[in-house]
């Protein structure tokens, strides 16, 4: 399932889907959490030390390539996930597109 | 950005159990530039007031624009029965769905004061029961456990 939580600032969506992350992770899902907004938060809601973020490498364009629909990853999510993606507890991992020093970057 | 994100949820599985969540603020740049193209579903967060219920509304509608197949709203921070009911009443008037009610949860501030998972400080809580109920829901009771 592939799922999108949108919502104001303050509307406490990072809340719900850190929480939903862990909840379906805990009732046996495989759960990929992506942080698309350049804030630690998601990582808080889930359970993971904000300084663990700190050693984390961005995603890049660089993992792009050209395709028919624009663009692709050159590899494969696993191999992204393996060296870009911090787990966390309920078999839970996070991805952050950007860290805050880095925003607009990428 | 946008582009990475769009190919991150490509390329992510479409096995029911394995479950691809982001979050983001899904400004209308966000999301007119197909971050959500490869989405099944939008969980729209909102609050019972109007200026959050009129960005949720619009939101909502994007995300239709882009074809993703499930969009509703989810109704957080109720305190009582009126403000459940005016989420209803928004919704009904323009024609949006809800997946579901989750209450006003003072021990947040707490978690984030204390730099925790809300999951981890307070586990028991009504909202943390809801949130789990729509999860289970929308997941489809796909989990492996």
């Amino acid at each position: 399932m592939k799922l999108v939580v949108a919502g104001k600032g303050g509307s406490g969506k990072t809340s719900i889907s850190g929480t939903m992350a862990r909840l379906l992770g805990r009732s046996g899902h495989t759960v990929l959490a992506i942080d698309g907004d350049s804030n630690p938060n998601l990582a808080l809601t889930l359970g993971i030390p904000a300084e663990r973020m700190d050693s984390l490498p961005t995603l890049s364009r660089d993992m792009l390539e050209r395709s028919a629909e624009g663009t692709r990853l050159k590899m494969s999510l696993e191999e992204v996930c393996a060296t870009h993606s911090v787990p966390g507890p309920d078999n839970v991992s996070l991805l952050v597109m950007a860290h805050p020093r880095h925003a607009g970057t990428g | 950005m946008h582009a990475t994100v769009r190919s991150v949820i490509e390329a992510h599985s479409d096995a029911p159990e394995d479950v691809c969540i982001l979050d983001t603020e899904a400004s209308p740049e966000h999301l007119s530039r197909g971050t959500a193209q490869y989405a099944e579903t939008m969980l729209v967060v909102v609050e019972p007031y109007y200026k959050s219920l009129e960005t949720g509304r619009r939101m909502s509608l994007l995300g239709k624009d882009l074809g993703i197949p499930r969009v509703a709203l989810v109704a957080n921070k109720l305190r009582d029965e009126r403000d459940r009911a005016a989420v209803t009443e928004f919704a009904e008037a323009n024609g949006l769905e809800i997946a579901g009610f989750v209450p006003f949860d003072d021990t947040l501030p707490g978690a984030e004061r204390a730099g925790e998972a809300p999951l981890d400080f307070a586990p028991d809580t009504a909202a943390v029961a809801a949130i789990d109920e729509i999860a289970q829901r929308e997941a489809g009771g796909n989990g492996r456990a």
